[in-house]
Protein backbone atom coordinates (compact mmCIF):
# COMPACT_ATOMS: atom_id res chain seq x y z
CA UNK A 1 0.00 0.00 0.00
CA UNK A 2 1.53 3.18 -0.44
CA UNK A 3 2.19 5.61 1.66
CA UNK A 4 -0.65 7.41 3.45
CA UNK A 5 0.31 10.66 2.18
CA UNK A 6 0.32 9.75 -1.10
CA UNK A 7 -2.94 8.20 -0.47
CA UNK A 8 -4.72 11.23 0.90
CA UNK A 9 -3.45 13.58 -1.52
CA UNK A 10 -4.26 11.60 -4.48
CA UNK A 11 -7.67 11.17 -3.10
CA UNK A 12 -7.99 14.92 -2.34
CA UNK A 13 -7.36 15.51 -6.00
CA UNK A 14 -9.36 12.68 -7.38
CA UNK A 15 -12.44 14.52 -5.01
CA UNK A 16 -11.99 17.92 -6.28
CA UNK A 17 -11.25 17.15 -10.08
CA UNK A 18 -12.85 14.27 -10.96
CA UNK A 19 -9.74 11.53 -11.53
CA UNK A 20 -9.74 8.29 -9.81
CA UNK A 21 -6.63 7.13 -11.07
CA UNK A 22 -3.44 6.37 -8.87
CA UNK A 23 -6.22 5.20 -6.21
CA UNK A 24 -5.26 2.57 -4.32
CA UNK A 25 -7.50 -0.81 -4.92
CA UNK A 26 -10.68 -0.96 -2.42
CA UNK A 27 -12.44 -4.07 -1.22
CA UNK A 28 -15.01 -5.93 -3.06
CA UNK A 29 -18.36 -4.57 -2.29
CA UNK A 30 -21.82 -4.12 -3.05
CA UNK A 31 -21.25 -0.48 -3.69
CA UNK A 32 -18.86 -0.02 -6.46
CA UNK A 33 -15.41 2.18 -6.23
CA UNK A 34 -16.89 4.47 -8.45
CA UNK A 35 -20.46 5.17 -6.74
CA UNK A 36 -18.16 5.47 -3.42
CA UNK A 37 -16.16 7.85 -4.42
CA UNK A 38 -18.84 9.90 -5.82
CA UNK A 39 -20.62 9.92 -2.69
CA UNK A 40 -17.51 10.98 -0.92
CA UNK A 41 -16.98 13.76 -4.11
CA UNK A 42 -20.69 14.96 -3.53
CA UNK A 43 -20.66 15.45 -0.28
CA UNK A 44 -17.41 17.63 -0.26
CA UNK A 45 -18.89 19.80 -3.41
CA UNK A 46 -22.27 20.28 -1.81
CA UNK A 47 -21.16 21.10 2.11
CA UNK A 48 -18.72 23.71 0.35
CA UNK A 49 -21.64 24.97 -2.35
CA UNK A 50 -23.98 25.18 1.26
CA UNK A 51 -20.59 26.42 3.03
CA UNK A 52 -20.76 29.58 0.63
CA UNK A 53 -24.68 30.13 0.02
CA UNK A 54 -25.02 30.55 3.88
CA UNK A 55 -22.13 33.56 3.60
CA UNK A 56 -23.27 34.74 0.42
CA UNK A 57 -27.52 34.38 0.59
CA UNK A 58 -28.04 37.69 -1.56
CA UNK A 59 -25.70 36.25 -4.36
CA UNK A 60 -27.96 33.36 -3.80
CA UNK A 61 -31.20 34.88 -4.54
CA UNK A 62 -30.13 36.71 -7.58
CA UNK A 63 -28.80 34.05 -8.89
CA UNK A 64 -30.86 30.89 -8.02
CA UNK A 65 -30.17 27.49 -6.07
CA UNK A 66 -28.69 25.88 -9.36
CA UNK A 67 -26.91 28.17 -10.73
CA UNK A 68 -25.58 29.01 -7.20
CA UNK A 69 -24.45 25.13 -6.88
CA UNK A 70 -22.60 25.90 -10.29
CA UNK A 71 -20.57 28.83 -9.44
CA UNK A 72 -20.00 27.67 -5.89
CA UNK A 73 -18.63 24.00 -7.14
CA UNK A 74 -16.81 25.84 -9.77
CA UNK A 75 -14.89 27.92 -7.22
CA UNK A 76 -14.50 25.64 -4.54
CA UNK A 77 -12.00 23.59 -7.41
CA UNK A 78 -10.43 26.57 -8.27
CA UNK A 79 -10.23 27.69 -4.68
CA UNK A 80 -10.39 24.93 -2.04
CA UNK A 81 -10.51 25.62 1.42
CA UNK A 82 -7.46 25.61 3.42
CA UNK A 83 -8.71 25.90 7.01
CA UNK A 84 -11.56 23.54 8.96
CA UNK A 85 -13.62 26.70 9.66
CA UNK A 86 -15.75 27.27 6.50
CA UNK A 87 -17.86 29.96 7.45
CA UNK A 88 -14.10 31.81 6.77
CA UNK A 89 -14.29 30.41 3.65
CA UNK A 90 -15.13 32.40 0.45
CA UNK A 91 -13.64 35.73 0.86
CA UNK A 92 -12.12 35.55 -2.50
CA UNK A 93 -15.51 34.18 -4.47
CA UNK A 94 -16.05 38.15 -5.30
CA UNK A 95 -13.67 38.07 -7.48
CA UNK A 96 -13.89 34.53 -8.73
CA UNK A 97 -17.99 35.53 -9.45
CA UNK A 98 -16.56 38.89 -11.38
CA UNK A 99 -14.40 36.64 -13.89
CA UNK A 100 -16.85 33.98 -13.91
CA UNK A 101 -17.86 33.61 -17.62
CA UNK A 102 -21.29 32.43 -17.00
CA UNK A 103 -22.21 35.79 -14.48
CA UNK A 104 -20.39 38.24 -17.01
CA UNK A 105 -23.82 39.67 -17.75
CA UNK A 106 -24.46 40.25 -14.32
CA UNK A 107 -22.29 43.30 -13.62
CA UNK A 108 -22.91 44.14 -10.16
CA UNK A 109 -22.61 40.47 -8.92
CA UNK A 110 -18.97 40.91 -7.70
CA UNK A 111 -20.10 43.74 -5.61
CA UNK A 112 -23.43 42.27 -4.20
CA UNK A 113 -21.29 39.00 -3.15
CA UNK A 114 -18.29 42.12 -1.17
CA UNK A 115 -21.41 42.97 0.33
CA UNK A 116 -22.46 39.66 1.51
CA UNK A 117 -18.95 38.90 2.66
CA UNK A 118 -19.29 42.05 4.84
CA UNK A 119 -22.31 41.37 6.36
CA UNK A 120 -20.99 37.69 7.39
CA UNK A 121 -17.92 38.76 8.77
CA UNK A 122 -19.54 41.42 10.99
CA UNK A 123 -21.90 38.88 12.37
CA UNK A 124 -18.48 36.81 13.28
CA UNK A 125 -17.11 39.93 15.55
CA UNK A 126 -17.38 40.62 19.22
CA UNK A 127 -20.65 42.66 20.07
CA UNK A 128 -18.38 45.32 21.30
CA UNK A 129 -14.57 46.58 20.90
CA UNK A 130 -12.80 48.61 19.04
CA UNK A 131 -11.08 48.28 15.93
CA UNK A 132 -9.58 52.30 15.98
CA UNK A 133 -9.09 55.11 18.06
CA UNK A 134 -8.97 58.54 16.22
CA UNK A 135 -7.75 61.89 17.89
CA UNK A 136 -10.08 64.44 16.35
CA UNK A 137 -8.68 67.13 18.71
CA UNK A 138 -6.45 66.97 21.85
CA UNK A 139 -9.66 66.21 23.85
CA UNK A 140 -12.17 64.63 21.33
CA UNK A 141 -11.79 61.03 20.54
CA UNK A 142 -13.71 59.11 17.85
CA UNK A 143 -13.74 54.90 18.29
CA UNK A 144 -14.98 53.22 15.60
CA UNK A 145 -16.78 49.70 15.95
CA UNK A 146 -14.16 46.58 15.74
CA UNK A 147 -17.03 44.92 13.62
CA UNK A 148 -17.05 47.80 11.51
CA UNK A 149 -16.21 47.44 7.57
CA UNK A 150 -16.35 50.27 5.13
CA UNK A 151 -17.11 48.84 1.23
CA UNK A 152 -16.32 50.42 -1.59
CA UNK A 153 -18.68 49.71 -4.22
CA UNK A 154 -19.28 50.26 -7.66
CA UNK A 155 -23.06 49.84 -7.54
CA UNK A 156 -25.57 50.67 -5.00
CA UNK A 157 -25.76 46.72 -3.35
CA UNK A 158 -27.35 48.12 -0.06
CA UNK A 159 -30.38 48.92 -2.09
CA UNK A 160 -30.24 45.70 -4.13
CA UNK A 161 -29.84 43.69 -1.17
CA UNK A 162 -32.85 45.64 0.64
CA UNK A 163 -35.14 45.10 -2.69
CA UNK A 164 -34.29 41.53 -2.51
CA UNK A 165 -35.18 40.68 0.90
CA UNK A 166 -38.62 42.63 0.68
CA UNK A 167 -39.09 40.27 -2.56
CA UNK A 168 -39.75 43.89 -4.54
CA UNK A 169 -39.14 42.93 -7.74
CA UNK A 170 -40.56 46.21 -9.44
CA UNK A 171 -38.02 47.93 -6.96
CA UNK A 172 -35.42 45.99 -8.14
CA UNK A 173 -35.96 46.43 -11.60
CA UNK A 174 -36.06 50.10 -11.27
CA UNK A 175 -32.69 50.23 -9.69
CA UNK A 176 -30.39 52.72 -11.41
CA UNK A 177 -27.50 50.20 -12.11
CA UNK A 178 -24.69 52.77 -13.99
CA UNK A 179 -21.06 52.32 -12.01
CA UNK A 180 -20.70 54.86 -10.24
CA UNK A 181 -18.65 54.97 -6.88
CA UNK A 182 -20.55 54.17 -3.79
CA UNK A 183 -19.62 53.52 -0.25
CA UNK A 184 -21.28 51.38 2.15
CA UNK A 185 -20.61 50.86 6.02
CA UNK A 186 -21.39 47.21 7.25
CA UNK A 187 -21.38 46.42 11.40
CA UNK A 188 -22.13 44.52 14.16
CA UNK A 189 -25.24 46.13 15.76
CA UNK A 190 -26.30 43.69 18.38
CA UNK A 191 -27.37 40.04 16.73
CA UNK A 192 -27.65 41.69 13.47
CA UNK A 193 -25.79 43.35 10.79
CA UNK A 194 -26.34 46.64 10.19
CA UNK A 195 -26.00 48.00 6.62
CA UNK A 196 -26.20 51.95 5.98
CA UNK A 197 -25.37 53.58 2.51
CA UNK A 198 -22.69 56.67 2.99
CA UNK A 199 -22.03 60.05 0.57
CA UNK A 200 -18.89 59.86 -1.02
CA UNK A 201 -17.64 62.08 1.44
CA UNK A 202 -18.41 60.24 4.43
CA UNK A 203 -16.97 57.38 2.61
CA UNK A 204 -13.45 59.25 1.75
CA UNK A 205 -13.02 60.09 5.09
CA UNK A 206 -13.66 56.35 6.94
CA UNK A 207 -11.81 54.42 4.33
CA UNK A 208 -8.77 56.99 4.87
CA UNK A 209 -9.35 56.13 8.76
CA UNK A 210 -9.70 52.72 8.38
CA UNK A 211 -6.23 52.74 6.26
CA UNK A 212 -4.38 54.25 9.31
CA UNK A 213 -4.99 58.31 7.93
CA UNK A 214 -4.57 61.44 9.77
CA UNK A 215 -7.90 63.26 10.83
CA UNK A 216 -6.53 65.92 9.02
CA UNK A 217 -5.73 63.60 5.61
CA UNK A 218 -8.85 61.69 5.43
CA UNK A 219 -10.86 65.15 6.04
CA UNK A 220 -8.89 66.21 2.87
CA UNK A 221 -9.43 63.17 1.13
CA UNK A 222 -13.37 63.69 1.57
CA UNK A 223 -12.64 67.36 0.32
CA UNK A 224 -12.12 65.84 -3.00
CA UNK A 225 -15.43 64.23 -3.52
CA UNK A 226 -16.89 68.34 -2.06
CA UNK A 227 -16.87 71.51 -0.49
CA UNK A 228 -14.87 71.70 2.82
CA UNK A 229 -18.34 72.59 4.78
CA UNK A 230 -19.96 69.70 2.66
CA UNK A 231 -17.52 67.41 3.53
CA UNK A 232 -17.91 68.25 7.20
CA UNK A 233 -21.66 67.98 7.12
CA UNK A 234 -21.05 64.78 5.94
CA UNK A 235 -18.61 63.38 8.18
CA UNK A 236 -20.33 65.12 11.11
CA UNK A 237 -24.40 63.53 9.97
CA UNK A 238 -23.20 59.87 8.84
CA UNK A 239 -19.76 59.34 10.66
CA UNK A 240 -20.03 60.78 14.20
CA UNK A 241 -23.71 60.50 14.82
CA UNK A 242 -23.66 57.11 13.81
CA UNK A 243 -24.29 53.58 15.85
CA UNK A 244 -21.03 52.57 14.52
CA UNK A 245 -18.93 55.26 16.10
CA UNK A 246 -18.51 57.16 19.64
CA UNK A 247 -17.42 60.16 20.38
CA UNK A 248 -16.02 60.92 23.53
CA UNK A 249 -14.75 64.03 24.93
CA UNK A 250 -12.35 64.45 27.92
CA UNK A 251 -12.56 67.49 29.92
CA UNK A 252 -9.04 69.18 30.27
CA UNK A 253 -7.51 69.89 33.73
CA UNK A 254 -8.09 73.42 34.01
CA UNK A 255 -12.09 72.71 33.59
CA UNK A 256 -11.99 70.01 36.21
CA UNK A 257 -13.56 71.40 39.48
CA UNK B 1 2.29 -3.08 18.37
CA UNK B 2 2.29 0.55 19.48
CA UNK B 3 3.67 1.80 23.38
CA UNK B 4 1.05 4.03 25.48
CA UNK B 5 0.93 7.64 24.49
CA UNK B 6 1.02 10.03 27.49
CA UNK B 7 -1.75 13.25 26.40
CA UNK B 8 -4.89 11.34 27.65
CA UNK B 9 -6.47 12.38 30.98
CA UNK B 10 -9.10 10.44 33.22
CA UNK B 11 -12.87 9.33 31.41
CA UNK B 12 -14.97 12.44 32.95
CA UNK B 13 -18.63 11.57 32.36
CA UNK B 14 -20.34 14.80 33.20
CA UNK B 15 -22.78 14.18 30.27
CA UNK B 16 -25.71 12.51 31.40
CA UNK B 17 -26.14 8.48 30.69
CA UNK B 18 -29.75 10.23 29.12
CA UNK B 19 -30.80 11.17 25.26
CA UNK B 20 -29.91 14.15 24.48
CA UNK B 21 -29.74 16.60 20.74
CA UNK B 22 -27.68 17.96 17.89
CA UNK B 23 -28.34 21.51 18.21
CA UNK B 24 -28.73 23.15 14.91
CA UNK B 25 -29.21 27.15 13.90
CA UNK B 26 -32.68 26.59 13.08
CA UNK B 27 -33.06 25.79 16.70
CA UNK B 28 -31.12 28.35 18.59
CA UNK B 29 -34.16 30.85 19.25
CA UNK B 30 -36.70 28.03 20.06
CA UNK B 31 -34.12 26.73 22.73
CA UNK B 32 -33.08 30.26 24.31
CA UNK B 33 -36.94 31.14 24.50
CA UNK B 34 -38.46 28.05 25.72
CA UNK B 35 -35.66 26.29 27.64
CA UNK B 36 -36.85 23.10 26.73
CA UNK B 37 -36.30 19.99 28.95
CA UNK B 38 -33.73 18.66 27.48
CA UNK B 39 -30.66 16.39 29.45
CA UNK B 40 -27.92 18.19 27.29
CA UNK B 41 -26.87 19.46 23.63
CA UNK B 42 -24.75 18.45 21.27
CA UNK B 43 -22.55 21.27 18.60
CA UNK B 44 -20.00 21.43 15.89
CA UNK B 45 -17.80 23.86 17.22
CA UNK B 46 -16.52 24.79 14.13
CA UNK B 47 -19.19 26.85 13.79
CA UNK B 48 -19.33 28.70 16.51
CA UNK B 49 -15.54 29.54 16.76
CA UNK B 50 -14.55 33.43 17.37
CA UNK B 51 -16.86 35.88 19.66
CA UNK B 52 -19.74 36.14 16.69
CA UNK B 53 -23.48 35.96 17.50
CA UNK B 54 -23.89 32.43 17.30
CA UNK B 55 -21.06 32.04 19.97
CA UNK B 56 -22.86 34.60 21.99
CA UNK B 57 -26.07 32.00 21.78
CA UNK B 58 -24.02 29.30 22.92
CA UNK B 59 -23.27 30.73 25.86
CA UNK B 60 -26.31 31.09 26.77
CA UNK B 61 -27.56 28.07 26.39
CA UNK B 62 -24.59 26.79 28.14
CA UNK B 63 -25.37 28.56 30.78
CA UNK B 64 -28.80 25.96 30.90
CA UNK B 65 -27.40 23.01 29.79
CA UNK B 66 -24.66 20.43 29.54
CA UNK B 67 -23.30 20.51 26.41
CA UNK B 68 -20.93 18.35 24.44
CA UNK B 69 -18.55 19.50 21.37
CA UNK B 70 -18.75 17.63 18.34
CA UNK B 71 -15.41 18.23 16.17
CA UNK B 72 -15.92 17.77 12.65
CA UNK B 73 -12.91 19.55 11.21
CA UNK B 74 -9.87 18.24 13.35
CA UNK B 75 -8.55 15.48 10.62
CA UNK B 76 -7.22 13.33 13.26
CA UNK B 77 -5.99 10.74 10.80
CA UNK B 78 -4.31 13.23 8.54
CA UNK B 79 -0.79 12.06 7.79
CA UNK B 80 0.42 15.43 7.51
CA UNK B 81 -0.55 16.08 10.85
CA UNK B 82 -2.92 18.64 12.84
CA UNK B 83 -3.80 22.14 11.82
CA UNK B 84 -2.02 23.52 14.77
CA UNK B 85 -4.12 26.66 14.73
CA UNK B 86 -7.33 25.45 14.06
CA UNK B 87 -6.58 22.96 17.63
CA UNK B 88 -5.45 25.86 19.01
CA UNK B 89 -9.19 27.38 18.22
CA UNK B 90 -11.19 24.81 19.37
CA UNK B 91 -8.72 23.96 23.05
CA UNK B 92 -9.92 27.97 23.07
CA UNK B 93 -13.52 27.34 22.62
CA UNK B 94 -13.58 24.25 24.26
CA UNK B 95 -11.81 25.91 27.50
CA UNK B 96 -14.58 28.99 27.16
CA UNK B 97 -17.85 26.38 27.14
CA UNK B 98 -16.48 23.84 29.33
CA UNK B 99 -18.30 20.98 27.54
CA UNK B 100 -18.97 17.23 29.36
CA UNK B 101 -17.36 15.45 26.12
CA UNK B 102 -15.47 16.52 23.04
CA UNK B 103 -15.32 13.73 20.17
CA UNK B 104 -14.13 13.95 16.05
CA UNK B 105 -14.12 10.90 14.28
CA UNK B 106 -11.79 8.22 12.77
CA UNK B 107 -11.34 9.73 9.43
CA UNK B 108 -9.26 12.59 7.91
CA UNK B 109 -9.96 16.18 5.73
CA UNK B 110 -6.72 17.73 5.31
CA UNK B 111 -4.03 16.99 2.73
CA UNK B 112 -1.59 18.83 0.53
CA UNK B 113 -2.54 22.03 2.11
CA UNK B 114 -6.48 21.49 1.63
CA UNK B 115 -9.74 21.10 3.65
CA UNK B 116 -12.25 18.70 2.42
CA UNK B 117 -14.92 19.36 4.42
CA UNK B 118 -16.53 15.52 4.36
CA UNK B 119 -14.91 12.52 6.58
CA UNK B 120 -12.94 10.59 4.23
CA UNK B 121 -11.88 7.28 4.99
CA UNK B 122 -8.82 5.67 6.33
CA UNK B 123 -6.74 2.23 5.37
CA UNK B 124 -6.99 0.55 8.08
CA UNK B 125 -2.82 -0.19 8.39
CA UNK B 126 -0.54 -0.06 10.98
CA UNK B 127 0.63 3.42 9.49
CA UNK B 128 -2.40 5.25 9.85
CA UNK B 129 -3.06 3.78 13.26
CA UNK B 130 0.61 5.58 14.27
CA UNK B 131 -0.40 8.85 12.53
CA UNK B 132 -3.96 8.91 14.55
CA UNK B 133 -3.04 7.41 17.82
CA UNK B 134 -0.12 10.49 17.52
CA UNK B 135 -2.96 12.72 16.15
CA UNK B 136 -5.14 12.18 18.97
CA UNK B 137 -2.57 12.24 21.91
CA UNK B 138 -1.59 15.65 20.57
CA UNK B 139 -5.26 16.54 20.22
CA UNK B 140 -5.44 15.21 23.99
CA UNK B 141 -2.23 17.22 25.36
CA UNK B 142 -3.78 20.05 23.83
CA UNK B 143 -7.27 20.12 24.97
CA UNK B 144 -5.43 18.45 28.57
CA UNK B 145 -8.67 16.15 28.72
CA UNK B 146 -9.56 12.90 26.79
CA UNK B 147 -11.57 12.82 23.73
CA UNK B 148 -13.98 10.29 21.62
CA UNK B 149 -13.10 8.74 18.32
CA UNK B 150 -16.81 7.90 16.30
CA UNK B 151 -16.50 5.19 13.88
CA UNK B 152 -17.22 7.04 10.67
CA UNK B 153 -20.18 6.25 8.14
CA UNK B 154 -17.93 4.20 5.32
CA UNK B 155 -18.49 3.95 1.40
CA UNK B 156 -15.89 2.22 0.57
CA UNK B 157 -13.22 -0.29 2.44
CA UNK B 158 -9.28 -0.74 0.92
CA UNK B 159 -8.41 -3.71 -0.65
CA UNK B 160 -4.83 -3.85 1.86
CA UNK B 161 -5.64 -2.84 5.25
CA UNK B 162 -4.43 -4.95 7.55
CA UNK B 163 -6.86 -4.36 10.25
CA UNK B 164 -10.21 -4.56 10.93
CA UNK B 165 -12.22 -0.82 11.64
CA UNK B 166 -12.95 -2.34 14.91
CA UNK B 167 -9.05 -4.06 15.87
CA UNK B 168 -7.95 -0.05 14.73
CA UNK B 169 -10.56 1.37 16.99
CA UNK B 170 -9.45 -1.39 20.03
CA UNK B 171 -6.04 -0.29 19.36
CA UNK B 172 -6.10 3.30 19.19
CA UNK B 173 -8.08 3.23 22.56
CA UNK B 174 -5.16 1.15 24.27
CA UNK B 175 -2.00 3.16 23.15
CA UNK B 176 -3.98 6.54 22.80
CA UNK B 177 -6.40 6.76 25.82
CA UNK B 178 -9.04 7.78 24.39
CA UNK B 179 -12.79 7.11 23.78
CA UNK B 180 -15.34 6.31 21.42
CA UNK B 181 -18.09 7.52 20.19
CA UNK B 182 -20.30 4.60 18.69
CA UNK B 183 -22.35 5.62 16.07
CA UNK B 184 -25.15 2.69 15.56
CA UNK B 185 -26.60 4.38 12.41
CA UNK B 186 -23.04 4.65 10.99
CA UNK B 187 -22.50 0.70 11.54
CA UNK B 188 -25.79 -0.02 9.74
CA UNK B 189 -24.66 2.34 6.64
CA UNK B 190 -20.99 1.18 6.61
CA UNK B 191 -22.03 -2.50 6.71
CA UNK B 192 -25.06 -2.08 4.03
CA UNK B 193 -22.65 -0.50 1.74
CA UNK B 194 -19.20 -2.80 2.62
CA UNK B 195 -21.77 -5.96 2.24
CA UNK B 196 -21.30 -6.95 5.82
CA UNK B 197 -24.19 -7.68 8.52
CA UNK B 198 -24.94 -4.74 10.98
CA UNK B 199 -25.34 -7.24 13.75
CA UNK B 200 -21.85 -8.36 13.26
CA UNK B 201 -20.20 -5.48 12.08
CA UNK B 202 -21.50 -4.06 15.77
CA UNK B 203 -20.40 -6.85 17.63
CA UNK B 204 -16.72 -6.75 16.45
CA UNK B 205 -16.59 -3.05 17.35
CA UNK B 206 -18.23 -4.54 21.35
CA UNK B 207 -15.61 -7.18 21.32
CA UNK B 208 -12.76 -5.20 20.45
CA UNK B 209 -13.15 -2.06 22.58
CA UNK B 210 -13.52 -2.04 26.18
CA UNK B 211 -17.38 -1.32 27.44
CA UNK B 212 -15.57 2.10 29.56
CA UNK B 213 -14.32 3.50 26.32
CA UNK B 214 -17.60 3.89 25.19
CA UNK B 215 -18.47 7.19 26.36
CA UNK B 216 -21.16 8.39 24.22
CA UNK B 217 -24.05 6.94 21.43
CA UNK B 218 -25.13 8.46 18.23
CA UNK B 219 -28.47 7.98 16.77
CA UNK B 220 -29.53 9.23 13.00
CA UNK B 221 -31.51 8.51 9.82
CA UNK B 222 -29.55 7.54 6.91
CA UNK B 223 -30.92 7.74 3.05
CA UNK B 224 -31.25 4.81 1.09
CA UNK B 225 -30.70 4.73 -2.62
CA UNK B 226 -30.85 1.88 -5.17
CA UNK B 227 -28.10 2.02 -7.91
CA UNK B 228 -28.70 1.10 -11.59
CA UNK B 229 -26.46 -1.66 -10.78
CA UNK B 230 -28.74 -3.59 -8.77
CA UNK B 231 -26.74 -2.29 -5.77
CA UNK B 232 -28.28 -0.45 -2.30
CA UNK B 233 -26.59 2.98 -1.65
CA UNK B 234 -26.60 3.96 2.18
CA UNK B 235 -25.97 7.71 2.31
CA UNK B 236 -25.43 9.19 6.26
CA UNK B 237 -27.56 12.02 5.62
CA UNK B 238 -28.78 12.76 9.21
CA UNK B 239 -31.99 13.55 7.38
CA UNK B 240 -34.62 11.30 8.28
CA UNK B 241 -35.84 9.59 11.42
CA UNK B 242 -33.93 7.16 13.10
CA UNK B 243 -34.59 3.88 11.11
CA UNK B 244 -35.96 0.51 12.90
CA UNK B 245 -32.49 -1.43 12.32
CA UNK B 246 -30.90 1.44 13.88
CA UNK B 247 -33.17 0.92 16.75
CA UNK B 248 -32.71 -2.67 17.26
CA UNK B 249 -28.87 -2.30 17.46
CA UNK B 250 -29.30 0.94 19.56
CA UNK B 251 -31.38 -2.04 21.99
CA UNK B 252 -28.15 -5.08 21.72
CA UNK B 253 -25.45 -1.82 22.60
CA UNK B 254 -27.83 -0.74 26.11
CA UNK B 255 -28.55 -4.18 27.08
CA UNK B 256 -24.40 -5.19 26.65
CA UNK B 257 -22.62 -1.88 27.47
CA UNK B 258 -25.75 -0.20 29.92
CA UNK B 259 -26.98 3.20 29.40
CA UNK B 260 -24.99 5.67 27.65
CA UNK B 261 -25.05 9.64 26.65
CA UNK B 262 -27.21 9.18 23.77
CA UNK B 263 -27.24 12.09 20.67
CA UNK B 264 -30.28 12.61 18.53
CA UNK B 265 -28.44 14.08 15.26
CA UNK B 266 -30.23 15.63 12.24
CA UNK B 267 -28.60 17.71 9.90
CA UNK B 268 -30.40 18.06 6.25
CA UNK B 269 -33.58 18.33 5.96
CA UNK B 270 -34.25 19.86 9.78
CA UNK B 271 -37.06 19.30 11.12
CA UNK B 272 -39.47 21.58 13.91
CA UNK B 273 -37.52 20.56 17.06
CA UNK B 274 -40.69 18.37 18.23
CA UNK B 275 -39.75 16.16 15.40
CA UNK B 276 -36.45 15.76 17.81
CA UNK B 277 -37.96 15.52 20.87
CA UNK B 278 -39.98 12.96 20.03
CA UNK B 279 -37.33 11.17 18.54
CA UNK B 280 -35.48 11.94 21.75
CA UNK B 281 -38.50 10.48 24.18
CA UNK B 282 -38.10 7.23 21.55
CA UNK B 283 -33.68 6.82 22.77
CA UNK B 284 -34.38 7.80 26.39
CA UNK B 285 -37.43 4.85 26.42
CA UNK B 286 -34.88 2.40 25.21
CA UNK B 287 -32.28 3.90 28.20
CA UNK B 288 -34.53 3.80 30.44
CA UNK B 289 -35.86 -0.17 30.22
CA UNK B 290 -32.42 -0.90 30.41
CA UNK B 291 -31.86 1.06 33.82
CA UNK B 292 -34.51 -0.25 35.12
CA UNK B 293 -33.92 -3.94 34.57
CA UNK B 294 -33.00 -5.68 37.64
CA UNK B 295 -29.70 -7.30 36.74
CA UNK B 296 -27.83 -3.77 35.65
CA UNK B 297 -29.78 -2.14 38.73
CA UNK B 298 -28.16 -4.40 40.64
CA UNK B 299 -24.58 -4.30 38.64
CA UNK B 300 -24.95 -0.43 39.05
Amino acid sequence: MPPLADIQRRMARALLHGTDAGMPPTAAAPVSACAAFQVYRDTVLSALANALRLTFPTVDRLVGEAFFDQAACAYAREAPPRRARLVAYGETFPVFLEAYAPTQGLVYLGDVARLDWAIAQALLAPDHGVRRHVTIEETIFLALSVSLTILPVRFPVDVIRAALTDDDDRGLAAIDLTPRPHAVAVWRDGPMAAVQPLSQPAGLFLTAIQFGSTPEEALAAACTAASPQGALRAIQAEVFAARFAEITQIRSEEETP
Amino acid sequence: MLPPLSGATRLEDPIPARAGIGLRFPHHDHVLAKRPDVAWFEVHPENYLGEGVVAGDLEMVRRDYPLSLHATGLSLGSADGLDLEHLSAIAAFSRRIQPGLVSDHLSWSAAGGLHLPDLLPLPFSEEALAVVARNVDQTQTVLGRQILIENPSAYLAFADSALTEAEFLGELVRVSGCGVLLDVNNIVVSAGNLGESPALRLGQLLDHVPPGAIGEIHLAGHAVRPLADGAVLRIDDHGSPVSPRVWSLFETVIARIGPRPTLIEWDTAIPAFDVLRAEEASAQSILDWRAETPAYAAAR
